[in-house]
């Protein structure tokens, strides 16, 4: 036990000082750290979405329907972004629009990193046959535009938003795949796998142990890019009609239902819209921060 | 060179195999009975019933159904659309020029502002222009697609009414399409000002299908130059007097430009895939609009054949882009990949 914590200490330290390194260089992007503030407060909107937002995001006010903006004449307090057709106050669907936000990047991601990462790994690991079938698999995926794709998996699946987020996650896989089978292929000739083999390792502490950590970098900015394409896409699927369902506060669904006032009442749909582009250009900012963070060689923004 | 093309032309066979079983899986894994489905409310007799699925050879074992559907296919025979009857292929290749004349002009558009602003911004780097252009380009990146078009039709068409809501001409013109291209056939035709007409209803629907491209190419063509522009010929050609214009753009941009065509080459599938959202809100009548209304109508046949068609374009468009590689580095091709 105690030889183990001992063994530990500097083992923790280490990783210690990488975290410190890679947040002062994280921290040097202005465009990254404010991007991290927005998702932030995004993220506080939506776990105490039920507190924060000052009505329910479904009720209707029939008093009130297609009210404007405080900012716009004619608008109130009462409802800081206005109405929808309905009498459903912006402001709270706002809010608990978050919440799909992150609901739709955290298990696309997920779906993404699990399964792409398992089939990179045992495409590089089993050269030949297995490695073959599995590249052709994702040739066959990735020669169908996303969008496409993902509708027409919708369309099989049936229309909502969880289908919509498998869907999308089964488009991403392949980009998944590609980049772990590369990053462990060019690692596997490395002396330190070569030397683990040696001492015994099996195959699966090869796998996980040894390559996949030192796979990692690409993977995170990869997985972040993805959050912020999966937000776009998900919000297109809701657009056409094959999202999320009414009365969910879903922004793309939302844009969708507010297309018909576009000429009369433009606020309703600009206030999604928005919405949305702040969110994804958040991410992709936190994604060139993490990419000039962990990979020096492809510093976009300063040297 | 040529082993090169032909070794990615033969792993194009079990792709392709897998692209057809991928289609013709999708119609049979759709929940519940594909006639019942097909046939909608009105559901059916029995005898109606049996001739469908004779019709549609859902009586036969299921590899027979596969064979007979790949044996049509290599034939040209992509089945007939439920809701018009007309064939598949004929349907496709009446709406794919518009498609392709609408990607296009986006693809040019992206290239004509994208290409020179990412080469602004790296042999600017780290000034105003640079973080102006970057910041332009990482908004326009992550633009909704579907809302900047929205967006735009507001501005462009409702505020200052300059340009068409929709379509690709003008209903006041009628006149022969032989190529399918609205440009050059009113270009061709007598009608004044139809040419105006089709311009006006193109420009609209390309910035905004070409403005995600576009923030990717400036994107991309920053970074690749900035990589070349640090590279020791540079210094050379510097060293030996180059003027600055020769050297950038001779010298750098011609080394940068691996990077840059594989952008070009991915975005293809981007611009058919933005196609789709463009196409809708525009109603361009192209195979992006078609595919989607297919989908909604469960129109199978025209599902299944325009997914291969579709394919059969994006791998084609790959597999140009790897050709060139093999032109513009040779040792890519020599290298074999």
């Amino acid at each position: 036990m105690s030889v183990e914590a001992i063994n530990n200490q500097p083992k923790q330290s280490a990783l210690m000082a990488v975290l410190a390194s890679f947040w002062f260089e994280f921290k040097q992007n202005r465009g990254a750290f404010y991007g991290l503030v927005f998702m932030g407060i995004l993220l506080v909107c939506a776990v105490f979405a039920d507190v924060i937002s000052p009505y329910s995001e479904i009720e209707q006010y029939r008093d009130a329907l297609k009210l404007p903006p405080v900012w716009v004449e004619g608008g109130t307090w009462a409802h800081i972004f206005g109405t929808d057709a309905l009498g459903r106050d912006m402001l709270s669907r706002m809010i608990h629009g978050s919440r799909f936000s992150f609901y739709i990047g955290i298990i696309v991601i997920f779906i993404c990193l699990t399964v792409g990462v398992m089939l990179g790994l045992i495409a590089a690991f089993n050269k030949g046959f297995i490695e073959n079938c599995i590249m052709r698999l994702m040739d066959i995926i990735l020669a169908f535009p996303s969008l496409l794709m993902a509708l027409a998996l919708v369309a099989i699946l049936g229309p909502s938003l969880l289908n919509a987020m498998i869907a999308i996650a089964i488009v991403y896989i392949p980009h998944f795949v590609r980049l772990t089978r590369a990053q462990a292929l060019s690692e596997l000739g490395k002396d330190y796998v070569s030397s683990s083999k040696t001492m015994g390792a099996s195959r699966s502490r090869l796998m996980f142990i040894n390559v996949l950590p030192n796979c990692m970098a690409p993977l995170i900015v990869q997985a972040t890019m993805s959050f912020s394409s999966a937000i776009l896409d998900a919000a297109a699927l809701g657009f056409l009609g094959m999202g999320a369902q009414a009365p969910t506060p879903e922004w793309g669904t939302m844009l969708a239902d507010a297309r018909q006032y576009i000429q009369s009442d433009p606020w309703m749909m600009g206030i999604p819209g928005l919405a949305i582009l702040f969110t994804v250009l958040s991410i992709n900012l936190i994604g060139d921060g993490l990419r000039d963070a962990l990979d020096p060689k492809m510093k976009t923004s300063k040297t | 060179m040529f082993s090169f093309l032909f070794r990615r032309l033969l792993v194009l066979i079990p792709t392709y195999i897998g692209i057809t079983l991928t289609a013709f899986v999708f119609i049979r894994v759709i929940p519940g009975d594909p006639i019942l489905v097909m046939s909608g409310e009105r559901s059916p007799s029995p005898e109606k019933y049996a001739e469908l699925m004779h019709a549609f050879g859902f009586d036969q074992p299921l590899w027979k159904q596969y064979f007979d559907y790949v044996g049509n296919l290599l034939q040209g025979n992509f089945g007939d659309s439920i809701v018009t009857g007309r064939p598949v292929l004929e349907e496709f290749f009446e709406l794919f020029p518009a498609t392709v004349e609408l990607a296009a002009f986006a693809l040019f558009f992206a290239l004509l502002i994208g290409i020179p602003a990412g080469i602004i911004a790296a042999v600017k780097r780290g000034t105003f222009y640079d973080h102006t252009l970057m910041t332009i380009s990482l908004t326009g990146f992550s633009m909704p697609l579907f809302w900047w078009a929205l967006l735009l039709i507001v501005f462009f068409s409702g505020y200052l009414g300059w340009t068409p809501v929709s379509g690709r001409i003008s209903a006041l013109y009628f006149f022969d399409t032989p190529t399918g291209f609205m440009l050059i056939d009113s270009w061709l035709s007598d009608e004044e000002g139809a040419f105006k007409s089709a311009v006006m209803h193109l420009i609209l629907p390309a910035v905004a299908l070409g403005t995600i491209p576009m923030a990717t190419f400036a994107r991309q063509s920053r970074s690749a130059m900035l990589e070349t522009l640090g590279e020791d010929f540079i210094k050379t050609a510097r060293a030996k007097g180059l003027s600055p214009f020769k050297v950038t753009v001779v010298h750098a941009f011609r080394n940068a430009l691996i990077p840059i065509i594989t952008v070009i080459g991915l975005s293809v599938g981007v611009l058919l895939g933005g196609a789709i959202l463009t196409e809708t809100i525009f109603s361009w009548p192209g195979i992006g609009k078609w595919m989607v209304d297919s989908i909604f109508r469960r129109d199978y046949p025209v599902v299944q054949g325009g997914l291969i068609l579709i394919a059969t374009i994006v791998i084609m468009v790959n597999l140009t882009v790897d050709v060139l590689y093999g032109i513009i580095d040779p040792r890519i091709s020599k290298k074999g990949h």
